[in-house]
């Protein structure tokens, strides 16, 4: 049994380094740091790293939403199977088809823009797809729908946790909707907000499939994102070195991104555990 | 003391229970407001699979008329048989039936080859004294969070080298790689909690490792099995990273024919095709959803909790 699992880690680890160490095949030692030289002088790795941060911050918007719904559903107790059933469903859809789907509403010619043209809104512009600066908003979009009933579901469960006795007690004293929200129950869940966090920060870096199909990376290179450029390296490209120097570099994205929301979750489970 | 205690309670719950009532009442207005936001989100949510069905079920000179919400005029099939039949992705124009069947077959090889995997190591790690298990998990751990693209290419050298690569196979064993450090560590939070005690009995009962996971340890994991069942079926069904780098020309799934068929668009795109295309692709995983959708939540929840 200990050979069984030895092997498997063993696979593992050799899967890592053996990746982290592709661009060691380029022999040329003096020279070793070129890939990643060349990468930070790519204008499309720039651009990627920029939409990277964009999508970021345009995906938290699923974490408030999230939010919202999950703190609108946990008061409202009618109708909770049904609007948790209705949220969660795009995310039982893959994202290629939520990318195509989207891709459809926003079509300029036939879709949302038409139609609203149509019925008299002649001012509205939803052309977001076919303009560079604009086309990112419309991958958050869809991100958005995509995965904000998913924060729900866990903000849900967060919310679910929380002590009954705090609503009577914040009632009691007079404490107003909005103050319990703000100053108890989001700092109480913190742990969940973090949680919340850590997914959505991988799902962001992770971020291919809807960009291929709502996209393609397009128009130009305005929606690369560094999983996209690493993929367009590999397989259009076919460059090895300079894919995998992308691919390091996702990787202290992650690590970046990561291990500190790491510590703050762990640090935040050790005081509750101590409290 | 106590006694004071549970009398200031009590006075308390008579006390707050007049306030109660006439919040009750107060909030009618404030939750009439919130069930109508509710409805407002829930339609944002349903809109783009409503316009998604009723654009499958329109002919094309239709959709040129370029009313996105309108039901259709005549209601037909034509998209949907022909995105079914004989749909083009690249230059096989078999419709999307061919991409259906290699995710079927996909699907059926990776689900045994990730779960036999990782209920396995779960159990090991979770009850038998396994060397450097707190390592072992630590580094589960860390793996479940590395991005894909990193260990691309090594996979992609490595399936290769046992001559699995661009076939079925090759697809289902990478499915297993990935989908092994979170699966371990959903079943083995969950092993954790079986008593130590059955374990001894069952040793002294010379049990073997095999013996003791067939006899007991299965037959007591019917409902994180289940979970674990939808929560693949459903990412493995979705994904199309791996199935385009892995799948062989032949052997691509549905969502890679989907892309393939939206964005290599050859002449004048037909929308109506595209999503009944679409539909079709995202019909499975959620009949899954809506039939079976406490557990597929249950999985999404234990997939997350991990992190």
């Amino acid at each position: 049994m200990v050979a069984f699992i030895g092997s498997i880690l063993w696979t593992i680890i050799l899967s890592l380094t053996r990746s982290r160490r592709v661009p060691d095949y380029e022999i040329d030692w003096t020279e070793w740091s070129r890939q990643y030289e060349r990468l930070f002088s790519d204008d499309g790795w720039t651009i990627a790293l920029w939409n990277l941060v964009t999508l970021g911050i345009g995906s938290g918007l699923a974490i408030v939403f999230g939010f919202v719904l999950a703190a609108m559903i946990d008061r409202e107790k009618r109708g909770e199977s049904l609007f948790r059933t209705v949220f969660l469903y795009p995310l039982a859809v893959s994202l290629i088809v939520t990318g195509v789907a989207w891709r459809w509403i926003l079509n300029p010619d036939m879709g949302l823009e038409a139609t609203l043209q149509r019925m008299g809104f002649e001012g509205v512009s939803f052309n977001w797809l076919a303009q560079g600066d604009t086309a990112m908003y419309a991958i958050i979009l869809a991100s958005v729908w995509q995965s904000s009933g998913f924060y729900m579901a866990l903000m849900i469960a967060g919310l679910k946790s929380i002590n009954g006795e705090i609503w009577s007690a914040a009632r009691l004293d007079g404490v107003s909707l909005w103050r319990l929200y703000v100053e108890i129950i989001i700092p109480m869940m913190k742990f969940t907000f973090l949680t919340c966090a850590i997914l959505l920060s991988l799902g962001v870096i992770k971020a291919f499939d809807i960009v291929l199909a709502m996209t393609n990376g397009g128009p130009g290179q305005s929606t690369w994102v560094p999983a996209y450029f690493v993929i367009n390296a590999l397989s259009q490209k076919q460059n090895l070195g300079y894919a995998s120097a992308a691919a390091v570099m996702m990787l202290v994205i992650t690590a970046a991104v990561f291990l500190p929301l790491v510590l703050l979750t762990a640090w935040q489970a050790r005081r509750r555990n101590a409290a | 003391m106590t006694d004071i205690a549970s009398a200031a309670t009590v006075g308390a719950t008579i006390d707050s229970r007049p306030i109660v009532r006439r919040r009750r009442k107060r909030i009618t207005g404030r939750s009439l407001a919130v069930l109508a936001f509710l409805t407002i989100c829930a339609l944002f949510f349903c809109v783009p699979l409503y316009v998604v069905l009723t654009t499958s079920l329109k002919t094309m000179d239709e959709i040129r008329q370029g009313n996105i919400f309108a039901l259709p005029q005549d209601w037909t099939l034509e998209a949907w048989r022909f995105a079914w039949f004989e749909a083009c992705s690249g230059i096989n124009c078999n419709g999307l039936r061919v991409g259906f069947w290699n995710s079927v077959l996909i699907l059926v090889p990776s689900l045994l080859l990730s779960i036999a995997l990782s209920v396995v190591t779960g159990y090991a790690l979770a009850l038998w004294e396994v060397r450097w298990a707190g390592t072992f998990l630590f580094l589960l751990f860390l793996c479940a969070f590395v991005p894909f693209q990193i260990i691309m290419y090594p996979l992609i050298a490595m399936t290769r080298s046992i001559g699995v690569y661009g076939t079925i196979w090759g697809v289902a064993v990478v499915h297993a790689v990935l989908a092994m450090p979170v699966l371990t560590l959903i079943f083995r939070n969950y092993y954790k909690d079986i008593p130590q005690e059955i374990m001894s009995a069952a040793v002294m009962d010379s049990g073997s490792f095999w013996r003791i996971f067939g006899e007991i340890i299965l037959p007591m994991s019917g409902n994180i099995l289940i979970v674990v069942l939808i929560l693949q079926l459903t990412s493995i069904w979705n994904d199309y990273l791996i199935g385009v780098t892995f799948g062989g020309f032949n052997t691509q799934p549905m969502t890679v024919n989907l892309a393939n068929m939206v964005t290599v668009s050859t002449g004048t795109a037909s929308y109506n095709v595209d999503m009944a295309a679409a539909l079709l692709t995202a019909i499975p995983p959620l009949l899954i959803y809506f039939f079976v959708g406490k557990f597929f939540v249950a999985g999404i929840t234990a997939g997350a909790i991990k992190g």
